[in-house]
């Protein structure tokens, strides 16, 4: 459990953090996704005990992390985004090292090695010096570092950078279940990463939050309308059916039309908005119920549009939903906070 | 306790684990060595006297001790390990003392290996026990003091290297301070001041075989300044 109130953090003169709230549950992962400098590791810091607010609070399970950092950081399992490692030891010695610092003693101390020994996967490498280390063995050291005391928080700052694609996996799927049972707060630019394991994402800012919410949600209550691909073959190339962006302005509800194409006198290739669509909607179970109108008329911007095409004597080729990508949503949000 | 002994216990698996604490306190044993036996001629004098070998010590030191503490905080920087120290659950306060402990542990260690310097001695003539402890430990509260300023301007430094430099001048300073109080005379109050200040000063009634509670104080108050010092400066970087 993290709760955020408030968060502002300045070094110097510049305010690194400027007013950020969020909590995050236990038994999720959040992600926290921003350009460099948004932000995200200064929260990870403070978080962390390892710099104090400026003002605002932050609670880590309920302690305030400036009045009691050492039970914070007890708590807290913390994987920095340099990953830090002691280049002169083992990984036996450093994972001893980490053993001592949380207080492991007899059985549980052996336990708690081989835990992260293993779910790590740093066997091979266990009395090898750190120094030696490829950059994957290093990434993994600092994770099992962080997961050794098996806290009930985790904040990991960019954990699969350096990592391999089969490495990747295997570190997601690690995060993705210690994420049942604690409470994990990652940082990343990478977008996929969050789509794959976040339950929860944050999009920081120049220090604000610029949006929050569930990785599909977010795009949804962002992107205020939905973009349809079409691809329309009108009856007779001869005949009036022919396709105009005029003519699209028939279909009921559009909102514009992003671009238009003619590949051949009678296809058509087309990109427009529609209104977004009430809620819920994509594609799962509740679908059927909310996207009738209190009119009985269909909202659902496919049905929409082939009924239209249907009554212009037009054959829908192709028909694709094109949900705003997160990517795509990063790019916007932040290069409009430039704009302001 | 347990917290500092895991501090002090991590730094010294690493010095040991690296070329550098052999070195340096192999450094140490030869300069000393050479200075008592070809410098000083110990076996030309033909007097059965250490003295020599221990006054020089204050100024050794200012060259050991910076070796030894320079990495302590610089070097944790640099790997970015500061990081990872100070998001563990140890307090301020913890993690100066344990660096400290493992600093002055290589400095007793270079010291407790010379002790063979006066056996061999003591089959040439009647030492005197007594004095020699009192140099000992008149050397180890040195060392003491010099680690603690070692390790706070370590603390303050961006890199190794200009921790080094930083301390061995710091030190040097402190050593020779009380030659300047020569110049002046004996006298005054800023002669008596400097010499007050200097850590060579107070070493000289230990390497005669003298325990003075004020040169004891002064070792012992100086470690504990600088050594809150440091702790100190770390608190205050979390809030800036």
């Amino acid at each position: 459990m993290i709760e955020l109130r408030e968060l502002r953090k300045s070094y110097g003169g510049v305010e690194a953090v400027r007013g950020v709230s969020f909590a995050a549950a236990t038994g999720s992962v959040l992600g926290l996704l921003g350009p460099n400098g948004a932000g995200k590791t200064t929260i990870m810091k403070v978080l962390t005990g390892y710099h104090y607010p400026s003002s605002g609070t932050a609670l880590v399970d309920g302690i305030d992390v400036v009045e009691d950092p050492l039970a914070v950081k007890s708590r807290v399992g913390y994987l920095p985004e340099s990953v830090p490692l002691y280049q002169d030891l083992t990984v036996a010695e450093y994972l001893d090292f980490a053993a001592d610092a949380r207080g492991l003693e007899g059985a549980p101390r052996a336990r708690a090695i081989e835990r992260a020994i293993d779910s790590c996967g740093l066997s091979g490498v266990y009395r090898k010096k750190i120094e030696d280390l490829s950059k994957g063995y290093r990434q993994r050291l600092g994770l099992a570092q962080a997961i050794l005391h098996d806290p009930p928080i985790l904040i990991l700052d960019e954990p699969t950078t350096g990592l391999d694609p089969n490495q990747i996996i295997e570190i997601r799927a690690l995060i993705r279940s210690l994420g049942e049972s604690k409470t994990v707060i990652l940082s990343t630019h990478i977008l996929q990463e969050v789509e794959a394991i976040c339950s929860n994402v944050i999009i920081l800012n120049e220090g604000v939050v610029a949006a929050q919410g569930a990785p599909a949600e977010i795009g949804k209550a962002l992107k205020g309308e939905e973009r349809i691909r079409l691809r329309l073959k009108s009856a007779s190339g001869a005949q009036g059916g022919a396709v105009d962006r005029k003519s699209l302005g028939s279909i009921p509800g559009i909102r514009s039309v992003a671009s238009f194409q003619a590949e051949s006198p009678n296809v058509f290739s087309v990109e427009i908005t529609m209104p977004p669509v009430a809620s819920n909607t994509d594609a799962e179970g509740a679908t059927a119920a909310s996207a009738v109108d209190a009119r009985g008329a269909s909202t659902e911007a496919g049905e929409v549009i082939f009924d239209w095409a249907v009554a212009q004597g037009l054959k829908v080729l192709e028909l694709e939903r094109r949900r705003l990508s997160l990517e795509e949503i990063f790019v916007k949000l932040t290069s409009e906070g430039e704009g302001r | 306790m347990k917290n500092v002994l895991a501090i002090a216990k991590r730094e010294i698996r690493s010095a040991f684990n690296s070329p550098v604490a052999y070195a340096v306190i192999l450094g140490y044993l030869l300069f000393t060595g050479v200075y008592l036996y070809f410098i000083r001629g110990f076996y030309a004098v033909g007097q059965a006297d250490l003295r020599s070998y221990f006054t020089i010590m204050p100024l050794v030191l200012a060259f050991l001790v910076p070796a030894l503490t320079m990495r302590s905080w610089a070097e944790e920087r640099r790997l970015g390990t500061y990081e990872l120290l100070l998001t563990l659950p140890f307090t301020e306060g913890q993690l100066v003392l344990g660096k400290f402990l493992s600093s002055f542990a290589l400095a007793a260690i270079a010291l407790a290996l010379t002790i063979p310097v006066p056996l061999a001695a003591s089959a040439l003539g009647s030492f005197d026990a007594g004095i020699l402890a009192t140099q000992y430990l008149g050397v180890l509260l040195e060392a003491a003091a010099a680690v603690a300023i070692g390790e706070w301007i370590s603390s303050l430094a961006k890199n190794q290297i200009s921790a080094f430099v930083g301390s061995v001048l710091a030190l040097l300073a402190l050593v020779l301070v009380d030659r300047v109080s020569g110049f002046l005379g004996a006298g005054g109050l800023v002669a008596s001041f400097l010499n007050w200040l200097s850590l060579a000063f107070h070493y000289d009634s230990f390497s005669r075989g003298v325990i003075d509670t004020r040169d004891l104080c002064y070792y012992v108050s100086a470690t504990v300044l600088f050594l809150y010092l440091a702790a100190w400066g770390l608190t205050r970087r979390k809030w800036s």
